[in-house]
């Protein structure tokens, strides 16, 4: 198989384990870290696509602005879930979801 | 072939990272991965990017990520999950099996040749993404500050603080309820 | 340079805005003192933009393929409707230094008050379908949460989601507009829709022309779409003055007037502009004529006063409607901001409870008088000779009746602009308590815009000019500004008006003689104060939503992990589309 095909397999596996992270993880925290995983996921599909049409270059810019936005993402949840903490003390999913239906 | 190891190992860190007991095994898992794919993107050719996502990634996300916990603390986590787990399982390979047959057969794809090199491309042809990304990061910024501004104890005293001003004011005439009271008491001819 | 201009204008606000957040609301001066300045600077950068107009670009950001570029344009138009919005909006930002002396949360207020003059400049100002869209979406906003303002108030916020729904239809048609425009014609830049768009289908035209006609007449309050407006009386007088009467609202009738060229070559569509012209301006005027409430009043002035503006785009005479906005800002904002001001020291907004308050406010009368008889359409002022281009171009250019329904608007607007001001400030005192004259910020604004209406007509000759030489698709020939004077003051139509408008006058005065016709308009006067009819469509239409979004709320339990499952569940529904169509 053609490398740039192993990549883009590789790629589509980050993400599934980012999105099975965020479909069993109870803790906040853990939702930022599965969300990291599925950013990177699509950083190595973005380039391995640009690969295979010939425009590295494009694939990299795009991936550079998911990158800065993927940062920005992980700070302001982080800083959520350590306010989060302090009010109502704990980072249990099931104990905080307030909405009831 | 390195590609193949590299991938497996990425694939490996994560599924670790998602499954560790404690927190700072994950952050740890999850820096070990982002490594990984930044040698793959080094390897595919995106010298810059794999540079950035290596010290952001790799570097600056698990520094945050020990502040935070460190902060926050690190409770034991419970074992029983949310939902079974043959249904999460089950939905994530069906997605990533669809998106592999959609995708795969790569080499059908069209290529363009002679693309412009990485500057050419993020400074004049992407040039409203650069205008993005510094508004992303103003918002974060903004967000974060107004987030973490202010501490339980700061909290009561502002709080405080407030009551009296109001106390004052009500007390020097009514002036200024009197915009609040005046525009609400309007006459309501309609519910 | 001008681009420079533009940017500052636009730029500025903005920048007062943050700086207004930042310093937070433990130090109102320095907050006041930042609102004003930067209102006022933005003003300042605005005018001295209008001399500098052209009709090409002048400010271009290039935003790559799909987005074009998104350019800025100072033509005649554009320059004229940013100095309105910047000059009323510094002078409402200093009425707002005595009136919300006091309140809480100031920083939010004044953020978004300059955040909104920021986006209406933008508005104005752009030659990109897309930048329109998104700054048409900001105002809206910004809207929103000033009606809402008192936000523990439930009838405020009532009034927010109404106006805000009711106008985000409008919003919806534009971005389809924009998406349109560049899947036919390739660009998504104003000029370029003008000047091709005759080559779109006739369907698609069609669909842009009437689209653009329900969005201008949702934002503009205009029959069938006129609810929101007097629901967003609870916002506070400077806003109600700034959005609801000398900016927001004129943004539908802008949209009319930039479109026109293109739109007019749909069949039906002027007749049917026309008729929403016609028809707001009359049932408006009927329940400005019953209503209690000072500022319901003074909304329903507004409806009335946009479907004359309205009109007069649909007969073809651009140049009035522009005309007419002008006139209509500089008294409309005079009128909330004085009747802010009796409102604040009154403590109520009832006009029954209101009387004799002239020899207590001598201020506050005279510039309330002065807006009144501008709006009713005496001469001199501003009003007056926007209102008799209007009329004039109508009897030459449009159908008769509709002529005929618009005279006899101008006459129900004197007499409503009468009973108003007599309630208020004449007659037997029926206020209890002490009230006071205006401060002096307030002063101020309500004397500049006084002085206003008595000379913004002055402008005429200039605006034309402005107008013609820098609008390449209207082809507008608007004749020197004493020659359009003279021609207003001898034609026919004129006297004709002023005859309806004293009639007007002359009912209110003899009230008490009319007791017969008094019994034959009584039914007429109660359909009039239930909205004739809007209003309970209106709830019935907002209660089957409701209805529908408690239904939906189940869907949303709080669990994160089964919202992601949904997710994924819609990603695999779409990947299984795209496999299956593959």
């Amino acid at each position: 198989m053609d490398t740039v095909e192993i990549v883009m397999i590789g790629a589509f596996a980050l993400a599934g384990v980012g999105l099975y992270g965020l479909l069993v993880v109870r803790n906040l925290i853990k939702v930022v870290v599965s969300l990291q995983l599925l950013v990177k996921g699509v950083l190595l599909a973005l380039v391995a696509a640009g690969k295979a049409s010939g425009q590295v270059a494009l694939g990299e810019s795009l991936a550079l602005t998911v990158v800065v936005a993927d940062t920005v993402v992980a700070v302001i949840g982080l800083a959520v879930a350590v306010q989060v903490r302090r009010v109502s003390g704990t980072l249990d999913l099931k104990k905080l979801s307030n909405l009831r239906g | 072939m390195a590609y193949g190891f590299l991938m497996a190992g990425a694939v490996v860190c994560a599924v670790l990272a998602i499954r560790a007991r404690q927190l700072i095994a994950a952050a740890l898992w999850l820096a070990g991965s982002s490594a990984l794919v930044a040698l793959a993107l080094y390897l595919l050719g995106a010298h810059q990017v794999a540079v950035i996502e290596l010290s952001v990634g790799a570097g600056l996300v698990t520094v945050l990520f020990v502040f935070a916990i460190s902060i926050a603390g690190d409770d034991a986590l419970s074992k029983r999950e949310f939902m079974p787990n043959g249904l999460a399982v089950g939905a994530v390979v069906t997605f990533c099996a669809l998106l592999a047959w959609q995708a795969l057969p790569l080499e059908a794809r069209p290529t363009v040749t002679g693309a412009a090199p990485f500057q050419q491309v993020l400074w004049s042809d992407r040039a409203l993404d650069v205008l993005v990304q510094l508004v992303l990061i103003f918002t974060g910024v903004l967000c974060v500050l107004g987030l973490l501004k202010e501490t339980t104890a700061a909290a009561t005293g502002n709080a405080l603080q407030e009551v009296q001003a109001a106390a004052s004011h009500s007390a020097n005439g009514h002036r200024p309820a009197e915009p609040v009271a005046a525009e609400r008491t309007g006459v309501e001819e309609r519910a | 340079m001008a681009g420079a201009l533009i940017g500052l204008s636009m730029g500025l606000p903005w920048l007062g805005a943050l700086l207004v957040w930042a310093v937070g609301d433990r130090r109102p001066r320095p907050q006041h003192a930042l609102a004003v300045t930067s209102a006022i600077l933005a003003a300042l950068a605005a005018l001295a933009l209008m001399p500098l107009y052209q009709a090409d670009a002048a400010l271009r950001v290039n935003a790559g393929g799909v987005f074009g570029e998104f350019t800025f344009v100072p033509d005649g138009l554009g320059v004229f409707l940013a100095a309105v919005a910047t000059v009323i909006g510094s002078l409402a930002v200093i009425f707002s230094v005595d009136y919300m002396r006091g309140a809480a949360q100031l920083g939010r207020y004044y953020a978004l008050v300059l955040l909104f003059i920021g986006a209406m400049v933008g508005l104005v100002l752009t030659g990109s379908l897309l930048l329109l869209f998104i700054f048409w979406e900001m105002t809206a906003l910004c809207s929103y949460a000033l009606i809402s303002f008192y936000n523990d108030d439930p009838k405020a916020v009532a009034g927010g989601i109404k106006a805000l729904v009711m106008t985000q239809i409008g919003g919806v048609g534009l971005l389809a507009g924009a998406l349109l425009t560049y899947a036919y014609l390739g660009d998504t830049q104003i000029e370029t829709l003008l000047a091709r768009g005759a080559t779109l289908p006739s369907g698609v035209l069609a669909a842009l022309a009437f689209g653009g006609l329900i969005a201008a007449a949702a934002k503009s309050a205009q029959v069938p779409f006129h609810t929101w407006l007097p629901g967003a009386m609870e916002a506070p007088s400077p806003v109600s003055a700034l959005i609801h009467a000398a900016t927001m609202v004129n943004a539908g009738v802008y949209l009319l007037a930039r479109f026109y060229p293109l739109f007019s070559q749909v069949e039906g569509w002027t007749m049917a502009v026309t008729v929403v012209g016609l028809v707001s301006a009359l049932l408006a005027a009927l329940m400005a004529t019953v209503a209690h409430d000072l500022k319901r009043a003074l909304a329903y002035s507004t409806v009335s006063q946009l479907g004359y503006m309205v009109y007069a785009v649909g007969v073809g005479a651009i140049f009035a409607s522009q005309f007419h906005l002008l006139s209509h800002a500089v008294f409309k904002a005079l009128l909330f901001l004085a009747a802010g001001a009796v409102i604040h020291s009154a403590g109520t907004r009832d006009m029954r409870q209101m009387g004799g308050l002239g020899k207590q406010m001598p201020f506050t009368r005279t510039v309330f008088v002065i807006g009144a008889l501008a709006l009713a359409g005496v001469p001199i002022l501003n009003g007056f000779w926007s209102k008799e281009l209007i009329l004039e171009h109508g009897l030459h250019d449009g159908p008769a009746w509709a002529y005929g329904g618009m005279l006899l608007g101008a006459g129900i607007t004197a007499l409503y602009t009468l009973r108003m001001t007599w309630l208020v400030f004449y007659g037997r005192p029926r206020c209890k308590g002490h009230v006071h004259d205006a401060g002096p910020a307030m002063r101020l604004a309500t004397g500049v815009l006084a002085v206003g209406a008595l000379s913004t007509w002055l402008l005429i000759g200039l605006f034309g000019e402005l107008l013609e030489k820098s609008l390449p698709f209207h082809h507008l020939h608007v004749e020197a500004g004493l020659t359009l004077i003279e021609e207003i003051v001898t034609a026919g139509p004129t006297l004709l008006a002023l005859g309806v408008v004293a009639l007007g006058g002359l009912a209110w005065w003899y009230r008490a003689n009319f007791g017969l016709a008094h019994d034959l308009l009584a039914p007429l006067g109660r359909a009039a104060a239930a909205d004739f009819g809007f209003e309970r469509l209106n709830t019935r239409v907002a209660l089957a939503t409701v209805r529908v979004a408690e239904t939906l709320r189940t869907t949303q339990t709080g669990r994160l992990n089964w919202n992601v499952l949904g997710i994924l569940g819609g990603l695999i529904a779409v990947l299984g589309v795209l496999a299956w169509g593959a």
